[in-house]
């Protein structure tokens, strides 16, 4: 048993706090909140020369074929600005989808280029019925000759606007699982996207009107698209939970420097004890996302039964950021909701990642079925 | 990072060792649930006996160094002893003995060289039983406002005062206690540590009738007791730590009652409870098949899990030697916590049966009764949960210009 990081994973760790701090400060990310999309476009090139967009591409496709937990490692540090850009849904789930999904061919024509940087994936599952399991997506193409012929929207979709293919999960058959995944260039004709405007981040919105796909843009093989989503999910969401742990770690941080700066009636406000309780309530939700995702992330690393520990580590990290965030609110109290003060980016993402590839209600129901109650 | 131990081939040789052992001197029936106060003391009997023999091979206190009669054994040693003897669902030691844990290992580190071998070796070999005495009528939360004195005479210091929610039933051997030993001086520097023999005159032991113990390390239903002490002669020598250091020293003994050594072992209420609701039907579907119940039986999962995780941190923090902070009193703070929540978790899922001992209607053994009564009683015993707070807010430093360091634990 040993439960610290290792000597090269400190390194990622301090060389991407290093990158964030400098690259990625509270300014930036509030101004990248308020619209400006420069951020997140300068932050995408540095990454790339630094190998980020390809830390999961394995080797033979010019990745660098990391682990998980290193993965985890830089995307904490990520969560901690939170930094925005397509790092999870294309160096993340875009890509292990493509991995799963896609034949031999198709990852050596896409791997590459996404490890590159030069193509930005996204992953678009939800429908406006907003579920997140594969009974929910009922966008089904209807096959021309050598085409398929997309008509339809797909919601919530994560950098919406920042993707240069979509890769989109439609059903291709009647049984639940029959899905099938096709990568749709951002630029197609009949293909627009748009933010979705409000208290969520860099979501949108995906139509699709009268899309011609190539039967060659299908990923695999048709109605085997469900099952390598569920496999690309099973790695991604603990990654996505290490964010949420960089996001509560940041704010708890926020909140015990202001406990011990603001001072009311004579005394800095960390000396009530009510506020200390908020404190308090945020670090242990802190932890308990830190160290479910941890088990999650060696059980997958090493090969070990991970379905019901994956589901433990959403359903715990997604109320733990929200929770922390609402913490942190209370100890601010009119500081908090300044945004240009930065809790706000966090308390927004927060909100975004609680539902997000499934809500902490779905992933205990399914971790109670993994487990077989 | 790694989340298992792994073991080596000498490892699993000492196993093989253990499970052997433990076979052949673990008697059948000890973890039953005493069918009569005659039967509770039959078996407390055997648990000590059983305490000696493990003590003999040094496997009672098997961490604790060997020169003074512990087994002197590494992580990976202890952890298969633990593993071992968890399987069978005892413990180690296999019966109450808080003041021995506590108290040895406040010795280890504040005592004197004579003192250690005076002292440790009758505990790490189960030849005492030791209570540890902490709270008064008028000291509880506030540990520092204690006012039972012991004040020095010569070469002994005669102790009087009150001492209650002390120990189990069947009485002990030895008491670790912590008094005045200066009258009128500042507080946090008026008060020593002594280990003293139970038997002497003046003693007086009388039970309490409470709603459980709440034991954090179980669920026994045993007794707590007001002790009495009048007049009572001790030795100087039984004085550990230094006279009037007894807050310095206390830091020790605090910060493992806290929770820092953290644990590896399973949850038996959380594992009993599920089975339970698989096996129990309502409208002729199992508990847990109920959508209602299996939601609720989730939320209980999700917390025990991350009080395992917390557990495994903190053992993990003490065996390598890491640098502590809050860790200890938030696993203490969530699992208090946890229980409470559990209680009203487990009366929702399932109903009024969670409340009888009744063998017809009630759970197995009880089971489920006796966790509706400790989850409540089990908020205050070694710190309420709010103390557990107020020393992580400490260990944080939040409002503070600096932050306290935690406890020495060897």
């Amino acid at each position: 048993m040993d439960l610290s990081l290792t000597e090269p994973q400190e390194l990622l760790r301090g060389a991407a706090r290093t990158f964030v701090e400098r690259e990625a400060p509270t300014h930036a990310i509030v101004a990248a909140h308020r619209g400006d999309a420069t951020l997140a476009a300068d932050l995408w090139r540095k990454a790339i020369a630094l190998g980020w967009p390809g830390i999961l591409v394995p080797a033979g496709y010019g990745g660098s074929e990391s682990s998980l937990t290193d993965a985890a490692v830089l995307f904490e540090e990520l969560g901690r600005g939170p930094v925005p850009g397509p790092f999870f849904s294309s160096g993340v789930l875009g890509a292990l989808t493509v991995l799963e999904a896609a034949t031999e061919a198709q990852r050596r024509a896409i791997l590459p280029r996404v490890a590159r940087g030069e193509v930005v994936l996204t992953v678009a599952i939800t429908e406006p019925n907003a579920s997140w399991g594969s009974p929910g997506v009922t966008l089904t193409p209807p096959r021309v000759g050598d085409r398929f012929r997309l008509d339809g929207t797909k919601l919530f979709v994560a950098d919406a606007t920042a993707a240069t293919h979509f890769v989109v999960v439609v059903r291709t058959g009647e049984v639940a699982g029959d899905l099938s995944v096709l990568l749709v260039e951002a630029t197609a004709p009949g293909v627009r996207s748009r933010l979705l405007p409000g208290f969520l981040s860099w979501q949108g919105e995906v139509t699709f009107e009268g899309v011609d796909v190539p039967a060659a843009a299908l990923l695999g093989r048709e109605n085997q698209g469900g099952a390598a989503l569920e496999r690309a999910l099973l790695r991604a969401w603990p990654v996505l939970c290490a964010f949420m742990v960089g996001g509560c770690q940041a704010v708890f941080e926020m909140s015990v420097a202001h406990s011990r700066q603001r001072v009311q009636f004579g005394v800095p406000i960390g000396k009530f004890q009510r506020v200390q309780d908020h404190v308090i309530r945020l670090v242990n939700h802190l932890d308990a996302a830190r160290w479910t995702t941890a088990e999650a992330l060696w059980k997958l690393d090493t090969g070990r039964p991970a379905i019901d520990a994956v589901h433990l580590a959403k359903a715990v990290s997604s109320e733990a950021y929200l929770e922390a965030c609402n913490a942190a609110h209370e100890v601010h109290a009119g500081q908090g909701s300044l945004t240009e003060y930065g809790l706000v980016a966090h308390t927004q993402m927060s909100r975004t990642l609680f539902p997000y590839l499934g809500d902490p209600r779905w992933h205990k129901r399914r971790m109670a079925d993994a487990l077989s109650w | 990072m790694d989340f298992e131990v792994t073991y080596s081939e000498a490892q699993q040789g000492f196993r093989r060792e253990v499970r052997a052992w433990l076979d052949a001197n673990v008697p059948p029936g000890l973890t039953r649930v005493p069918s009569s106060p005659a039967d509770s003391l039959a078996r407390y009997r055997e648990l000590r006996a059983l305490g000696r023999k493990l003590g003999d091979r040094g496997w009672l206190y098997p961490r604790a160094p060997s020169q003074y009669g512990g087994g002197g054994l590494d992580v990976d040693h202890c952890i298969i002893l633990e593993e071992e003897v968890d399987r069978l669902g005892l413990s180690l030691p296999p019966y109450y003995d808080s003041g021995g844990r506590l108290g040895s290992a406040t010795i280890l580190v504040w005592g004197t060289e004579a003192q250690k071998r005076a002292m440790l070796p009758p505990i790490y070999r189960g030849e005492v039983r030791t209570w540890q005495l902490l709270t008064e009528p008028g000291a509880g939360s506030d540990l520092a406002g204690v006012t039972t004195t012991a004040i020095r005479d010569g070469d002994a210091y005669v102790i009087n005062g009150q001492k209650i929610f002390v120990g189990s039933d069947h009485g002990a051997d030895r008491i670790w206690m912590i008094a005045v030993t200066s009258p009128g001086g500042q507080r946090h520097e008026n008060l020593s540590w002594f280990m003293i023999d139970a038997a002497l005159p003046g003693i007086t032991v009388q039970p309490m009738e409470l709603l459980g113990t709440g034991g954090e390390g179980g669920t026994d239903p045993v007794t707590k007791n007001t002790v009495f002490f009048d007049q009572v002669r001790v030795p100087a020598f039984t004085l550990v730590g230094g006279e009037n250091h007894g807050w310095k020293a206390a830091t020790t003994h605090l910060e493992l009652e806290h929770g820092a050594g953290g644990r590896i072992g399973r949850h038996r209420v959380w594992d009993r409870l599920l089975a339970y609701c698989q096996q129990t039907k309502r409208d002729g579907v199992p508990l847990a098949q109920h959508p209602d119940t299996r939601d609720l039986l989730a939320d209980a999962y999700v917390k025990t899990e991350v009080m395992r995780l917390f557990g495994l941190r903190n053992f993990w923090l003490t065996y390598a030697r890491q640098p502590r902070s809050y860790e200890g009193p938030q696993l203490s703070y969530y699992r208090k916590l946890t229980g409470l929540w559990m209680t009203g978790a487990i009366l929702e899922m399932v109903g009024p049966a969670a409340l009888t001992t009744d063998p017809t209607w009630g759970s197995p053994d009880g089971f489920l009764e006796l966790q509706q009564r400790n989850g409540i009683v089990a908020v205050h015993p070694g710190g309420t949960a709010d103390i557990q707070r107020v020393t992580m807010a400490r260990r944080i430093g939040i409002g503070r210009t600096s932050r306290e360091a935690a406890g020495t634990v060897h």
